[in-house]
């Protein structure tokens, strides 16, 4: 660490002639160290630098898992299709060179043009610079299709980051959670981009029979030769999709045939731990309990909102059972969790502190009510597949009115009882 | 029955008048800067609305239509009418928020008697007349159309009142946020839409 922290000392840029190229520097440098500014004694305290960086860096460990999972499963899923190594560790080489393939583009994309747009309006604004994009960039990854068009995913983020949190004032200011605005955006503006059965496969230009897989240089001659090198599997550009794959989500198959079609194709162990097609992050339960769970206990997310959004996923889930009129209402309430991003999304966007409600009792309605309209656009809503990203930004636009509310009463409350 | 908590639902949620028809918009934009006075808006115009869709229902069928007690097609009659019910139902209300609550009808100013001409209470006559509702759909929609409205107009002043507290550039304060906010507002009520509350009252 100190050689690190010599390097950093000696690249040091003048602050005053230099400012976007010091705070650039600066926030390269409070990634790695924190001042030691504590106080001790009477007075305010400054018990810990736990600032907003540190913050959102817990929330990027956090996802870590999923991300790795999520590279597994981009590679496991293409195999799928192809019949080739159809057991989780078979090929494993393969399926994670697969995946670094198609998730890295992605990631860099995103990083690039969130953070340059951070940049730009830090140098407009004449301000430091925000890190606020830290999370939302390691978000939208994971909540986009593994096949999503650079382009698309360009101006999806140029649209969250600029009139979704810019125009509001930058970080901390935004009224919606800024992942989500960059999916809806290709939601609607690029339907055929992030929905249907085919997008959530990736590597084919269509899903059917006999279709071979599209690989470009970095399969048969970047990783290829690597693997030569050990021995190993290598990728055939003459292996095709076996009959009767459809690459169906859990959720579209229940669509139709509810509950029992859905477990004839997967088991509920594929689907807890994720081996299923979805978007990149959204499909392996446990690791996202996992890191969901760090951000409950270090209190960076809040536990009223995930709870209060259990709850209402299960109450209204189960009111579906006892209904039951439609195929998706036949799935168990229970099963609601393994299926869909439910678990990404009350416990990773939903508990987003900025756009939350503030007010404790106002996380529980907040929370409660992503949990019910969320399952309402999933179950009853057939214009959508699924429902959580929608019911989150519908909350959010009433987050400040549940604050409002709640605060109100309190002044009423302590007018009162003087 | 049925039919009325259809009709309220879709009328209120599914097809929000402001952020799904982007009707009414002026008074939206110009009165949502505290919940206090976008409350008093949003409840006038749930009382205007709940009141004129079912006059003008009445009006509609029995005296412009040709199966009505004039037994002529006064048809094109209809917005002149309209706009009277309307007008003489915002003077009501005027009088009585007037009376009532001066602070109240002091901040809401120019836009009480303007709404006469917000285009989402007439729309919702016009849409009365086009989607051809009964009676007590009509009273459905008026008090849905309304309570959307309300719903809408109270959400953006909640959020335009946190946003005093940010630092918005200067060129988009006021107005040219309260535009984005709607959009994106508008982007998260479709959520909504396609919800068919018709399933609701379908039994097992």
């Amino acid at each position: 660490m100190k050689r690190i922290l010599k390097y950093f000392k000696k690249i040091e840029p003048d602050k005053l002639k230099k400012p976007l190229l010091f705070s650039m520097w600066e926030s390269f440098f409070t990634f790695f160290f924190v001042p030691k500014d504590t106080t001790s004694g009477i007075g305010t305290h400054i018990k810990d630098r736990m600032d907003l960086k540190r913050l959102m860096t817990f929330v990027v460990i956090g996802l870590i898992p999923a991300y790795i999972f999520g590279i597994y499963n981009i590679g496991h899923q293409h195999f799928l299709a192809l019949g080739q190594f159809t057991d989780l560790s078979a090929g494993w080489n393969l399926k994670i060179a697969h995946g670094i393939i198609k998730l890295l583009p992605i990631f860099v994309v995103t990083m690039v043009i969130g953070l340059g747009w951070e940049f730009v309006f830090a140098s407009k604004k004449g301000e430091g610079i925000e890190e606020g994009f830290l999370v939302s960039g390691a978000l939208i990854p994971l909540i986009m299709p593994p096949d999503i068009p650079l382009w698309i995913l360009a101006i999806a983020i140029t649209f969250a980051v600029v009139l979704g949190k810019e125009v509001f004032g930058g970080t901390g200011m935004n009224i919606w959670n800024v992942a989500l605005l960059a999916r809806i955006f290709v939601f609607f503006a690029y339907p055929l981009a992030i929905s249907g059965d085919e997008v959530w496969i990736s590597g084919f230009d269509k899903i059917a029979a006999g279709v071979s897989p599209n690989y470009g240089w970095f399969h048969t001659g970047l990783f290829n030769t690597i693997f030569d090198w050990f021995g190993w599997a290598k990728f055939d550009p003459g292996w095709s999709i076996v009959d009767g794959f459809t690459g169906a989500t859990p959720l579209a198959i229940a669509k139709d045939g509810g509950w029992d079609a859905v477990t004839q194709v997967y088991s509920t162990s594929d689907m807890l731990w994720g081996t299923i097609p979805g978007s990149i992050g959204e499909t392996s339960k446990p690791l996202l309990l996992l890191g969901g769970l760090l951000i409950l206990l270090t209190g960076i997310a809040d536990w009223r909102i995930t709870i209060s959004a259990i709850i209402g996923i299960a109450l209204s889930g189960f009111i579906f059972n006892m209904w039951g009129i439609t195929p998706l209402m036949t799935i168990p309430w229970y099963y609601h969790f393994y299926i869909g991003g439910a678990v990404l999304a009350i416990f990773f966007m939903a508990t987003d502190p900025v756009t939350a409600s503030s007010t404790f009792r106002g996380k529980w309605i907040y929370g409660f009510m992503i949990g019910v309209i969320g399952m309402l656009i999933r179950v009853i809503n057939p214009a959508y597949p699924e429902g959580w990203m929608l019911a989150i930004l519908f909350m959010n636009s009433f987050a400040p009115l549940i604050d409002h509310f709640i605060i109100s009463k309190h002044i009423k409350k302590r007018l009162k009882s003087e | 029955m049925e039919d009325f908590l259809n009709v309220f639902i879709k009328s209120a949620f599914v097809e929000n008048l402001v952020l799904s028809y982007f009707l009414g918009m002026c008074s939206y934009l110009a009165v949502s800067k505290s919940v206090k006075t976008a409350m008093g808006l949003g409840l006038a115009v749930i009382f205007v609305l709940g009141i004129t869709v079912p006059i003008n229902w009445l009006i509609n069928h029995y005296l412009l239509s040709e199966g009505g007690l004039l037994g002529m097609d006064l048809t094109f009659l209809r917005f002149i009418l309209f706009i009277a019910v309307i007008a003489s139902m915002v003077q009501l209300v005027e009088m009585v928020i007037e009376k009532m609550s001066p602070a109240l009808y002091n901040s809401l100013g120019i836009f009480l008697p303007l709404i006469t001409v917000n285009c989402a209470i007439l729309g919702a006559s016009l849409f009365m007349i086009s989607r051809e509702y009964n009676f007590s759909e009509s009273v459905a929609f008026g008090l849905g159309g309304g309570f959307g409205w309300f719903l809408a107009i109270i959400a953006i002043a909640a959020i335009r009142e946190k946003l005093k507290y940010s630092n918005i550039p200067a060129p988009l304060r006021g107005l040219g946020i309260a535009f984005i906010i709607t959009g994106l507002m508008g982007m998260a009520f479709m959520g909504l839409m396609g919800i068919d509350p018709a399933i609701f009252f379908s039994g097992k």
